[in-house]
């Protein structure tokens, strides 16, 4: 069986018939930089066609553009920022980031970072860490480019994030992940099921990590652009029964997720977990943790 | 510590308020941090706070943020219209004709920073020619410009 054939097999039996897509590239508005509408107006005078995203508070569809947005004077300025669509939910799922103590546990190369201040409106600290020093300057000139202020970026595996001795209120978790084939053509060329075993193993590593330093109160926002359950649920169900973490409910763009997958029946609060297949965006897991009082 | 950003304002006829307590050198590179920041850093990160500029080679290299405060206080500053503004995130040198308004110093060798009509700062340049005179050549060299981030990015 060709690897195409077994990944599609997988995902029919989680419900979805495979299709080619292409995600539509997005934009967000750097709300902490200018106000909204003003942004929009200067891209639609070049002639810049946008759609508001309808279930985004300040992300657009870009439908045609002249040029490279990624040269323009307003994304030079960091009035805006390009993040597809989907990745644009996670950080949008905490409660409250105004004035908090925020993990970045895989930052690079910043854009839910960038993001995240955006949300703080540069107040608050927000820590950043990435494992690949290599990555990290593209991060710095990220911040650089939208006036970010609250930000710290350390050059440090999240599985070792406890040396930081902090303790935070709110923690990302957009983990490194085996991605998938909308935006990656050589995805089912590539990617093989012992990979995304390795990457579920590191994501473990790192959710254990977190839930050390996550306060009591605090919440946890896990995503990744994978679609594979191994990723995703399977390792939720993981986290619920091994590191004393319940499953929030949220409430954003995607659809409920089983509770029962590849014939293994999970925890019922993986139901509130959010699955986005690829469509009109590319595809996303995301979910919500607190720890169990 | 704070000789090199003085004298890089000083250029600029600027004066900014940068609380020492809160300004912190990492090798060549300055920061800006704020009390939330300072109770909760370690010694080895990479980036922290506002990025101020850096020395290479005895030289200061500022920030975008730092061009940005300097833009919003008293100093020498340009306008220029739309399609100067474009050229010269482009990397271009700057046309007099280009040149909508004027603030602070019009003197050769002054150093000023360039805004679009809607006052944000595109970067900086040094005057070649007395901006009063009227002029068909190049006025002000550009320095360094937004355009910056995309140059970056393709090293
Ligand atoms: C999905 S990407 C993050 C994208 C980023 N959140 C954004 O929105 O721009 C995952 C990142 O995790 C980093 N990474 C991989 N293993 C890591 C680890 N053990 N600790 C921290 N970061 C790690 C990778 O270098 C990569 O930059």
């Amino acid at each position: 069986m060709s690897n195409k054939k077994f990944f599609e097999e997988r995902y029919a039996k989680l419900g979805w018939k495979f299709k080619y897509v292409k995600p539509k590239q997005a934009i967000r508005i750097n709300t902490m930089n200018i106000a909204e509408e003003k942004v929009v107006n200067r891209l639609e005078a070049l002639k810049i066609k946008l759609e508001k995203v309808p279930f985004l508070e300040h992300g657009y569809w870009v439908h045609h553009s002249e040029f490279s947005l990624g040269a323009t004077s307003e994304y030079l300025l960091g009035l805006y920022s390009i993040q597809e669509a989907a990745a644009q939910i996670p950080a949008t799922l905490f409660t409250e980031l105004k004035n908090k103590v925020v993990l970045d546990a895989c930052a690079a190369p910043g854009g839910k970072t960038v993001q995240l201040a955006d949300l703080m409106q540069n107040t608050g600290v927000i820590i950043a860490l990435d494992v690949k020093k290599e990555r990290l300057t593209a991060m710095a000139n990220h911040l650089e480019r939208c006036h970010v202020k609250n930000t710290i970026i350390y050059n440090l595996d999240a599985r070792h994030a406890s040396k930081l001795k902090l303790k935070f209120d709110c923690i990302l978790l957009d983990v490194p992940c085996s991605g998938n084939f909308s935006t990656d053509k050589q995805w089912f060329r590539k990617r093989t099921i012992k990979d995304i075993e390795r990457n579920a193993k590191l994501q473990r590593e790192i959710m254990t990590e977190a839930a050390k330093i996550l306060k009591d109160d605090g919440e946890m926002i896990y995503s990744t652009c994978s679609l594979e359950p191994e990723e995703n649920e399977l390792n939720i169900n993981w986290a619920i029964e091994n590191l004393n973490l319940k499953v929030a409910k949220i409430d954003c763009y995607g659809e409920n997720t089983s509770t029962k997958i590849f014939g293994k029946q999970l925890d019922n609060q993986i139901e509130n977990c959010r699955r986005i297949w690829p469509g009109k965006t590319q595809g996303f897991f995301v979910c919500k943790l607190k720890k169990v009082a | 510590m704070m000789k090199p950003l003085e004298d890089f304002l000083s250029h600029f006829n600027a004066k900014i308020f940068l609380d020492e307590t809160f300004l912190v050198k990492k090798r060549n590179r300055y920061f800006l941090w704020n009390e939330a920041l300072k109770n909760v850093i370690a010694r080895n990160f990479f980036y922290a706070g506002l990025y101020l500029g850096k020395m290479r080679k005895g030289r200061f290299f500022p920030s975008f943020n730092l061009l940005k405060m300097i833009g919003k206080t008293k100093a020498n500053k340009v306008v220029v219209d739309k399609k100067t503004e474009w050229l010269f995130i482009c990397g271009r040198d700057i046309f007099k004709r280009g040149i909508k308004k004027v603030k602070g110093s019009r003197e050769k060798g002054s150093y000023v920073l360039i805004l679009n009509m809607k006052d944000e700062c595109l970067g900086y340049g040094k005057i070649l020619h007395n901006l009063n005179k009227t002029s068909e050549r190049v006025v002000i060299k550009n320095i360094l410009d937004i355009g910056d981030f995309l140059r970056r990015e393709s090293k």
